[in-house]
């Protein structure tokens, strides 16, 4: 049997990872276009060390109170309720005015980074999977996970659909906005809620780290191609959708880690663009 | 004749302290009224509360409720990096106009193309935003604070980093727009040369200084009232019907 026959006949195992990464990779490439372009890499950073240390908590709760490890649903919604929580407190705090914006979201980082470092030393059965869960490895996609995506996904779509222009004139200029009686802080709150929603059951499909690169990769890439907002967001999306699906592919053949191998291939996107120049 | 925007004995500032209290000043529907003061004096602090983007610390502040404005921040605030079209940002001036979840429909671009061609800039509006000239983009903000068809045009800085060409010709066409536009022209300026041939009134404000004053240009270009701005004597001669403001040399009050 070839590899490819081999790969078909699997495909029980491959088809909701598979699934998952495209859902994903489209998501976080469409939202990373407002992620580049308001100058808020970090905050995806941040965010996905959040919803990494939601899981780890959940998991130290399991572990604590001696109830089933690894329940994917409590570890999503604890996931979602740190990434949540942090994205409306970092959407504010990039508006302070005592300190920089850019502090916050770096203490953020940091401090989730080192509570994710000393939670996972507490564990003792669940230890394993964080490799997995940082770094990625879109190897096994419970459905409980899948459904959560894909509804993140449709409600994403349906919020930016329908309320576009009001996301993209607070995001563009927010000074202006404010003074033509937006509510600044309302459309501000509702864009970082998507990202507080889509970043941890994308991390969940992905692993954090490919979270944190498709909210960047894709949206440069298409940013440094094209002329048109519009199609930045078409573009950008076809872009996080085909890095994670071709990504996914390769590791499959290759036997190569997942997450890092869509990460690579989707930095290979921004090679046109950086040699074109286009303005 | 009922005004567009009144504070009365307002405190202004954000955070827990006022910059300054006690402030009154009504803006009617024919007024150009430009707000001079230095660099972090408060003058954009005054704007934002005179447009209700921060509210009044003390006082009130009173506005007709359907009061349409259109508001034209300084330019270096507007990011270039997005990859917009004149149209695309003149368009935002619309969008108020528009319900949420509803788009711009052809009234809107009408509106559009009309404030386009009225700042100069109708060819351009297929163009990138971020390719434009420093001139073009400030065009191209007045053009998106017109077609929001406002009663009361705000500006903080219009003029800022221009060179004196640029200034003179950005300021001629706020000129223009006041005096066929029939609106109210509500600028702010650090530079008092830059507005003391076209504006009707000025207010000078200085927080350091404790000091709020408006009156009619004649009453605030007079030696007294710059004095007290400048903190040292300051004269305004006329060449060739412009008005130039010479801070005399050597000399602080």
């Amino acid at each position: 049997m070839s590899g490819f026959q081999e790969f078909l006949a699997a495909r029980d195992i491959w088809r909701d990872p598979l699934i998952a990464s495209l859902v994903a990779g489209a998501l976080c490439g469409f939202l990373g276009v407002y992620v580049v372009l308001r100058r808020t890499v970090f905050v995806s950073a941040a965010l996905t060390q959040l919803a990494t240390l939601g899981i780890i908590a959940a998991l130290i709760f399991e572990e604590s109170l001696g109830v089933e490890v690894e329940h994917a649903g409590v570890q999503l919604a604890v996931a979602l309720a740190f990434s949540v929580a942090g994205a409306l407190a970092l959407g504010m705090a990039l508006h302070g005015r005592r300190l920089p914006g850019e502090a916050g979201v770096g203490i953020t980082y940091v401090l989730a980074g080192a509570f994710v470092v000393l939670g996972a030393n507490r564990l003792v059965h669940a230890a394993h999977d964080l490799n997995a869960m940082v770094f990625g490895n879109a190897v096994a996609v419970p459905r409980a996970d899948l459904v959560a995506l894909a509804v993140v996904a449709l409600l994403c779509a349906v919020v930016h659909g329908l309320f576009a222009k009001e996301l993209v004139f607070v995001s563009f200029d927010a000074e202006t906005a404010g003074a033509l009686g937006f509510d600044t802080k309302l459309w501000n709150g509702l864009l970082f809620l998507t990202l507080g929603f889509a970043v941890p059951v994308a991390a969940r499909a992905l692993g954090a780290l490919p979270v944190f690169a498709f909210l960047t990769i894709p949206a440069a890439a298409a940013l440094l191609l094209v002329r048109r907002l519009r199609s930045a967001f078409v573009l950008a999306t076809v872009i996080g959708l085909v890095a994670a699906a071709g990504g996914y592919l390769v590791s499959w053949f290759w036997q190569i880690p997942t997450g890092a191998t869509m990460v690579a291939l989707a930095g290979l996107f921004v090679v046109p663009g950086a040699l074109l120049r286009r303005r | 004749m009922t005004s567009l925007v009144t504070l009365e004995e307002a405190a202004v500032g954000y955070g827990h302290e006022p910059l300054l209290r006690g402030l009154s000043l009504s803006v009617p529907p024919d007024d150009f009224l430009a707000i001079v003061g230095p660099n972090g004096g408060g003058k954009t602090t005054l704007l934002r509360t005179l447009l209700g983007v921060l509210p009044v610390m003390g006082g009130r502040r009173l506005q007709p409720a359907q009061l349409r404005i259109g508001y034209v921040p300084q330019r270096e605030h507007v990011d270039a990096y997005w990859p917009l079209t004149v149209t695309e940002v003149a368009i935002m001036g619309r969008y108020r106009l528009v319900s949420p979840g509803r788009r711009p429909g052809p009234r809107d671009r009408e509106a559009v193309a009309a404030a386009l061609a009225r700042v100069g800039i109708a060819d351009l509006g297929p163009r990138a935003f971020r390719t434009l000239s420093g001139g073009q983009r400030q065009r191209t903000l007045v053009a998106r604070a017109l077609a929001a068809e406002p009663e009361l045009l705000a500006l903080d800085e219009p003029t800022s980093g221009m060179d004196p060409a640029a200034e003179l010709d950005t300021m001629d066409v706020l000129r223009a727009l006041h005096r066929e536009g029939q609106l109210a022209v509500l600028m702010v300026s650090h530079r008092l040369e830059a507005v003391a041939n076209y504006a009707s009134r000025l207010a000078f404000i200085d927080k350091d200084k404790h000091l709020f004053r408006v009156g009619s240009l004649e009453a605030m270009l007079s030696p007294g009232a710059l004095g007290e701005l400048y903190g040292r004597p300051v004269t305004v001669r006329e060449e060739n019907g412009r008005r130039f403001v010479y801070p005399e040399p050597g000399v602080t009050a």
